[in-house]
């Protein structure tokens, strides 16, 4: 319950519940996923993680960073039957 | 546990992700290196104004007169309208002047700030405990008005106050507006006109002529009033309307108006700007400003021209013109209806 109450908490200070409700991805407009991990904005089709400075999302797309190898799923259905295929190997 | 295998499988394929990456890399980027994306008119550096915005963070005082007149008579527009708006989105420009101002109007009750630079943004949030209306309950967010972050129909209004006249695509950052906001949604606009700042326009040109031999674009070219009607309608808004105010603001010497346009962030942020303006340049412009324009009392005017805009995005109640041939009393008959009582 006091593990709840934190996360709740860290939500709100992440970026609030009004802009969790309303902010999407400045460039695709699909929904942003809060990560805790890195307290930044990860939009998942891109790829792309805009920043959180003091509580204040930070969408401008310059401001976003992409990344490389992880979190992404960019990688769709191409990457993931090329996956497959390297499994079974 | 399944996400964690999933990462681990793809570095096998990061090859593959980073040929993709590449190439969102060069669609997201606003700097058109590649030319991706010619078509796109580049016509204010977004970067530089950023780093105007930034400064002017420091430098804007919550008693300018002409910011404040300016962000009240757009406010004031809310009165007029029976509706209320419990979500408002508040574009980049005078955040500030329009948070300190919104009195209640239009029944606000979340009022959501956005900027493109992030120190004005803070400067807002700070500010947040001496603003005189407290029953509001505010967020803060730096975006790109290009560019906006905002979940489809998910606004009552949308303020923007003496900002959008710096983006490059104007109509498409209107209909992102648009689509933010909900049917019977406001869009609330004031930019500055084509009007603004005609006297610094010539005192600039006339003294590049006379120093220099040439000119350079001083100032941005802005948007003239009978545009901001097509704006409106090529946005998609209904119940488009115009119209225009214009003030003039005296100031001590041309230098003060620097200063003054510096403290709003209204100062050349053009893609083909020139970079330098020699020291004499300046002081001949000064002059020149100070002998063609100056009052007799020393002071020195300059116009803004305010363009207001509203539109509405479409909703079933509101009304609508018939389509043609749809009247069933002719013209002419309107004499025999009205004209017996003259």
């Amino acid at each position: 319950m006091v593990k709840l109450s934190k996360m709740m908490m860290k939500n709100i200070e992440g970026i609030g519940k009004t802009l969790s409700e309303i902010l999407v991805c400045p460039l695709t407009k699909q929904p942003l996923r809060y990560c805790e991990k890195t307290g930044s904005l990860i939009s998942d089709e891109i790829g792309v993680s805009f920043p959180v400075v003091d509580g204040i999302p930070c969408l401008v797309p310059k401001d976003g960073k992409i990344l490389e190898d992880e979190g992404s799923s960019i990688s769709g259905g191409l990457a993931s039957s090329s996956d497959t295929k390297e499994v079974k190997e | 546990m399944r996400a964690l295998n999933s990462i681990l499988r793809r570095n096998s394929s990061s090859i593959l992700i980073r040929a993709i990456t590449k190439h969102s890399r060069s669609s997201f980027c606003t700097d058109n290196v590649d030319g991706l994306s010619n078509s796109r008119v580049k016509i204010f550096d977004r970067d530089l104004k950023r780093k105007q915005r930034d400064r002017a963070a420091w430098l804007a005082r919550l008693d300018d007169s002409f910011i404040s007149s300016v962000a009240d008579n757009l406010l004031d527009r809310l009165e007029d309208c029976k509706k209320s708006f419990p979500t408002a989105l508040c574009l980049g420009g005078s955040l500030k002047a329009t948070r300190h101002l919104l009195r209640g109007q239009g029944g606000v009750e979340k009022l959501i700030m956005m900027d493109t630079s992030i120190d004005m943004v803070k400067s807002c949030k700070d500010a947040e405990k001496d603003m005189p209306d407290q029953n509001v309950e505010t967020s803060f967010f730096v975006g790109d008005e290009e560019f906006l972050p905002v979940k489809e129909s998910s606004l009552d209004l949308v303020i923007s106050c003496l900002g959008l006249h710096w983006t490059n695509d104007l109509p498409g950052a209107m209909i992102q507006s648009r689509l933010a906001l909900k049917p019977d949604g406001l869009f609330l606009a004031a930019i500055l006109g084509g009007e603004t700042l005609k006297e610094l326009r010539i005192a600039c040109t006339v003294a590049q002529m006379e120093r220099e031999g040439g000119i350079s674009p001083r100032l941005s070219p802005l948007a003239q009033v009978r545009d901001a009607g097509n704006l409106l309608t090529r946005a998609g808004f209904n119940l488009p309307g115009v119209d225009v105010d214009e003030y003039t603001v005296k100031y001590e010497n041309a230098l003060q108006l620097i200063e003054h346009l510096r403290a709003m962030g209204e100062t050349n942020a053009l893609v083909q700007r020139n970079n330098i303006l020699k020291r004499e340049t300046a002081l001949a412009t000064a002059a020149v400003y100070q002998s063609m324009f100056g009052a007799e009392d020393g002071t020195i005017p300059a116009t803004f021209q305010v363009i207001f805009m509203t539109g509405w995005k479409e909703h079933p109640s509101q009304p609508k013109a018939k389509s043609r041939g749809s009247a069933t009393v002719s013209f002419q008959d309107l004499q025999k209806q009205f004209g017996s009582e003259n």
